[in-house]
């Protein structure tokens, strides 16, 4: 299982383990060094090898403490890099669409696997507790075996008697998370208006409006405390009810001579050790939901992705669809898109525009049919996601292209002006950089264009560009790649106009293949429009 | 930091309050090492059973009471955490909405939902801090007294090596505060990378790039792994120093003791109740400050600092008053930064009061930076913007938000009634104003389908369309006082229809109209238009711009309505 090779794969986890048990060593040896030094002390005489018994022990102690960190740290820190990368391969693999929800995938990449590369640390914390308690009890029993009765009797008393059935009480949970979220709502409605508000200089009103449910937060929050308070104050009286019993029966074996007033001591450290264990139970929890966040890690590492076929060949700029179908997008589609055309993909939302934008550049590999294609494909979208650095980077992102050539797609694209008036012009952060949409489809286009592709699909790619600026984009796109094929998804009636050919989809089949002017004479195509 | 400690101190009864519970919360550990060397002294060492229990008796008792010193501390935590929370979401909230940079640059949902994180790490932080660090700071106190009083000749041995690995510690702590901050930083960009890259797979197969995204990933959380295991040495370190300053003192007695019981200044119930102080008590809070407390402070301050990132001071404002209407633009220019290419240089343009303005050019050129000039939400770098003769900058904020309304294209509507929507800017006005407003500007349906002026609007405009929520917007401004108005492509999804009712409402009410036009039709409506094309501005009318610039006339010509087949 993942678990397992999370474990395995760092054989760390044996240091990890051996100076663990060391330290443990030490420190169940030393309440019993320090009864021998106390005992010594009480006698008047200056016993060095006790002392130097001690110093020796609580060193180890102490160092293998402090080594016993940093390895944690680190075999986590490696486990988790190593499913983080595996992770980001297979997600990746998978492709789009994905399989994983991209916010879903996100938590899994940076909480799960957290979570599960902490499995080695855990594993040992776990085991060398229960040895401390282990130890502890024997070390009781060989002080005197009544004590170690005693404790092993009072323990589960105390924890009768404290066992505490309170959990923050779910319903002050629930309001403060509830409330917390309104605010935070009312905090992005606010920062959506940002320019209204500070335009009208009402940041204060405007303040006091989201912060309106603020007193219920707190009234929530006070609960909270109130509940706890309760459980910490029951909890606290667990350790001292077992130091008690164990004190008492020590006393008794002084008095009957069996231990000496060093043992004493020995005993209430003992306690002590032994009681650690008691708190194990959030390990057990910890264990349990470490095997859930390996669970959601390997769900995604077992996805296979889908066998993609390399598409039959087909001459320069030519893509023909035979036979395809996407489940739940596309039927049967059949279509030749020529060398050179611009086409135009028209249909009302949901008839399956994207997708099959999607199978002619090759983004999605179809269910069945077979895709021909001559050439290289360049994609652009309504919404682009702009990865990389900075702008030039996102432009260039994947093929890492020389100054120049950004600048000549920016130029392309209609986009040149904005970049240059940016703060840092096209090294300007991408996060420091919020374009509006028209903006960010226009980076998307040359990024497109930079790849200098034989055939350029655009989903929706200009939508949010006022008319003027759309038809300026389409002119210098056609001047910038002269002669490419050009697959344009588009709601706009002028932009189907301007195509060579309108390829009209509805429910996922291919409705009728045909210049627009021949088109617009039945009422259903112009009814696409809207 | 500022606003934190301030509202602390806001809450200084709270405060002392849960101190003064806190005390009888270290009473077991003023006591304990005392009451279980006296068990022995006088009890089981000397075979009298029934004094020893009665004095480990007094030990359970001295626990419980301290168990309920710990329980009114904790009832009472709440009273300090809560209200500082409260006092903490306030300042961020207002610096977020004063923000000065806010007309570029703003937080996205992602950024709102860090702001949160942060401010409840300060809450569990501070709780934490109030829970252990007082703890540590009373119990170690109590056993310190506990110990000079029981064993005062050897006081010093227990102090000394305390204070010197205090000390130590202390000067470790800032080069701890940096790997802890490099940590969280490395965090975010950890997971700032792999949601970019799996928000955008669709892109990255596009591009085919999947080998440079992932060694984008890769890098990020490299460099997370990295920042972990440095913090870990650090905490390694600290971890030894304070183990080291806990374990001397115990070290120290036992060599100095026997020398002390032979000569008969120390009883054997002494040893042990010292004893007892420094292993159950000094020790035990000591680690608990290397193990938990310095990391609890090292996140607040950490979480402090980003939010003190978040919520800039606010900028001094002016205090004219100007007695003259119009606006006007003297020689300005402005850009994003030093290096770039001005949006807007060397304008001058005059709106004397009844200007109807369109400006018309290529989305992205800087239009929209215009109507931030105007609205005084920017410096220009060079030259002035004058509302009715004062530099609209320098005009006091009220007046100024009195006498100019901008509508951008990004609507604000908020969770309330329609009413309070629409009245936000004129709070006094009638019902009949504002159902006159929206009748001006055509929003009539959409008011009466919500349910008239009482209806309930949702989060963001939940329920209304982009068109629908615009319509309100404008209906809002419309009912206000102002007298320039700007519209910042506030009819961008309405339909031309629309877009033309809501314009001309505006034109007919009087007063700067400033349009900043999404459609060149906005231009026909105009008596003068302002063309930004990225070269020098144009300006004149409609009729002078076709006649006089080919540039203008180009435009024209390329723009088709786009209803024709």
């Amino acid at each position: 299982m993942l678990l397992r090779s999370v474990v395995l794969r760092d054989p760390r986890w044996l240091l990890l383990a051996v100076n663990a048990l060391l330290a443990t060593a030490a420190g169940l040896l030393l309440p019993a060094a320090l009864a021998g030094a106390v005992d010594a002390a009480l006698g008047g005489r200056l016993d060095p090898p006790a002392v130097l018994r001690l110093v020796a022990l609580a060193g180890v102690e102490l160092i293998g403490d402090a080594i016993g960190v940093v390895l944690a740290a680190a075999i986590t820190a490696r486990g988790t890099a190593w499913l983080r990368h595996r992770l980001t391969t297979r997600l990746l693999a998978l492709g789009h669409p994905g399989r994983f929800e991209a916010g879903d995938a996100v938590s899994r990449l940076t909480g799960d696997s957290a979570i599960a590369g902490g499995f080695a640390v855990l594993l040992v914390n776990l085991g060398i507790s229960l040895l401390t308690a282990v130890g502890a009890v024997t070390a009781l029993a060989l002080l005197d075996w009544r004590l170690a009765a005693v404790f092993l009797l009072s323990v589960p008393l105390a924890l009768l008697l404290v066992r505490s059935h309170l959990r923050l009480t779910a319903d002050d949970v629930a309001t403060y998370q509830e409330v917390s979220g309104e605010l935070s709502a009312r905090l992005l409605d606010a920062v959506g208006g940002l320019r209204t508000i500070a335009a009208a200089g009402r940041a204060d009103q405007e303040a006091a409006r989201v912060l309106r449910p603020l007193p219920r937060l707190a009234a929530a929050g006070v609960g909270m405390w109130r509940t706890q308070a309760r459980m910490i104050w029951r909890a606290g009286l667990l350790l001292p009810a077992v130091e008690l019993a164990v004190l008492t029966a020590a006393g008794f074996g002084v008095v009957a001579g069996r231990l000496s007033v060093g043992d004493v001591l020995a005993a209430l450290g003992y306690a002590g050790l032994g009681m650690a264990v008691v708190g194990q139970a959030q390990v057990l929890t910890a264990v349990q939901r470490a095997r859930a966040a390996a669970a959601r890690v390997a769900e995604v590492l077992d996805a296979e992705p889908a066998p993609a076929p390399a598409p039959a060949d087909a001459p320069p700029g030519v893509v023909e669809l035979r036979g395809v179908c996407v489940p739940g997008a596309l039927h049967d589609v059949d279509l030749v898109v020529p060398a050179g055309a611009c086409v135009a993909v028209v249909g009302r939302s949901g008839s399956g525009k994207s997708a099959l934008a999607a199978v002619i550049g090759g983004l999605t590999a179809p269910a069945s049919g077979q895709v021909a294609r001559g050439g290289s494909v360049g994609y652009a979208f309504e919404r682009p996601a702009l990865l990389g650095g900075t702008v030039a980077d996102g432009v260039g992102y994947g093929v890492t292209p020389d100054r120049d050539r950004v600048v000549a797609a920016c130029r392309a694209a209609q986009v040149h002006d904005v970049v240059v008036r940016l703060p840092d012009g096209y090294d300007t952060p991408m996060a420091d950089a919020p374009l509006s949409g028209g903006e960010a489809q226009r980076l998307g286009l040359a990024r497109a264009v930079v790849r200098d592709p034989q055939v350029l699909v655009l989903d929706d790619a200009t939508a949010s560009l006022d008319t003027v600026t759309e038809s300026t984009v389409e002119h210098a796109l056609a001047s910038a790649l002269p002669g490419r094929t050009r697959v344009v998804v588009t709601h706009r009636a002028a932009t189907a106009r301007r195509a060579d050919l309108v390829v009209w989809l509805a429910g996922g089949r291919v409705r009728a293949v045909d210049a627009h002017r021949s088109l617009w004479e039945d009422a259903e195509y112009r009814a696409v429009f809207g | 930091m500022g606003p934190y400690f301030r509202a602390l101190a806001g809450r200084r009864r709270a405060v002392l309050a849960l101190l003064g519970w806190s005390v009888l919360e270290g009473v077991p550990a003023l006591l304990s090492g005392r009451l279980v060397g006296l068990a022995v002294d006088r009890g089981f060492a000397v075979g009298d059973v029934r004094t020893g229990v009665a004095w480990l008796v007094a030990f359970a008792v001295v626990a419980v009471l301290g168990g309920f010193g710990l329980r009114q501390v904790f009832t009472r935590l709440g009273d300090v955490v809560e209200p500082l929370r409260d006092a903490l979401v306030t300042t961020v909230v207002r610096g977020v909405l004063h923000d000065g940079r806010a007309h570029r640059r703003r937080p996205d949902a992602s950024a709102v939902a860090r702001i949160t994180r942060h401010v409840e790490v300060v809450r569990d932080a501070t709780a934490g801090l109030l829970v252990q660090a007082r703890a540590l700071l009373v119990t170690t106190t109590a056993a310190l007294v506990g110990l000079a009083t029981t064993v005062s000749s050897v006081a010093w041995l227990v102090v000394l090596p305390v204070v010197a690995a205090l000390l130590l510690f202390g000067a470790l702590l800032p080069s701890l505060a940096r790997g802890q901050r490099a940590l969280v930083l490395a965090d975010e960009g950890a997971a700032e990378a792999a949601g970019a890259v799996l928000l955008g797979v669709r892109d990255v197969v596009a591009c085919d790039a999947r080998d440079h995204a992932a060694a984008d990933v890769r890098r990020q959380v490299d460099r997370q792994a990295r920042a972990a295991v440095r913090v870990a040495w650090a905490s390694a370190l600290r971890g030894a120093v304070i183990g080291v300053g806990g374990f001397l003192p115990l070290a120290l007695l036992l060599v100095l003791a026997p020398g002390m019981v032979a000569r008969g200044a120390l009883s054997a119930g002494d040893v042990l109740a010292a004893v007892v102080y420094l292993g159950t008590s000094v020790q035990p809070a000591l680690r608990r400050l290397a193990d938990t407390t310095s990391t609890v402070v090292l996140r607040l301050a950490v979480a402090l600092r980003r939010l003190a990132e978040v919520a800039p001071d606010v900028p001094p404002a002016g205090d004219l008053v100007p007695d003259g209407g119009g606006v006007e633009l003297r020689g300005v220019t402005f850009g994003w930064g030093e290096h770039a290419e001005p949006v807007v240089r060397d304008l001058d343009l005059a709106l004397p009061p009844g200007t109807h303005l369109a400006v018309v050019g290529p989305s992205g050129i800087g239009k929209s930076t215009l109507a931030s000039l105007v609205t005084g939400l920017v410096e220009p770098r060079a030259g002035v913007v004058l509302l009715g003769g004062a530099p609209v900058r320098l005009v006091r904020p009220a007046e100024r938000s009195r006498r100019i309304a901008l509508v951008p294209q990004e609507t604000y509507l908020f969770t309330g009634t329609v009413r309070e929507n629409l009245a936000l800017f004129a709070p006094d006005a009638s019902d009949d104003e504002l159902l006159a407003a929206v009748a001006a500007v055509g929003a009539a349906d959409v008011v009466d389908r919500l349910g008239g002026l009482a209806g309930e609007v949702g989060h963001a405009g939940g329920g209304l369309s982009a068109g629908e929520a615009q319509l309100l917007a404008a209906a809002r401004v419309y009912a206000c006082p102002a007298d320039v108005v700007v519209l910042d492509e506030a009819t961008s999804n309405l339909d031309p229809a629309a877009e033309a009712v809501v314009e001309r409402a505006f034109a007919a009410r009087g007063g700067v109209l400033v349009v900043i036009a999404h459609r060149l039709s906005s231009a026909l409506r105009a008596d003068r238009v302002l063309v930004m094309d990225g070269g020098a501005p144009l300006l004149g009318s409609h009729d002078e711009l076709m006649a006089g610039s080919a540039a203008y006339a180009e435009l024209m010509a390329a723009w088709q309505p786009v209803s024709a087949g």
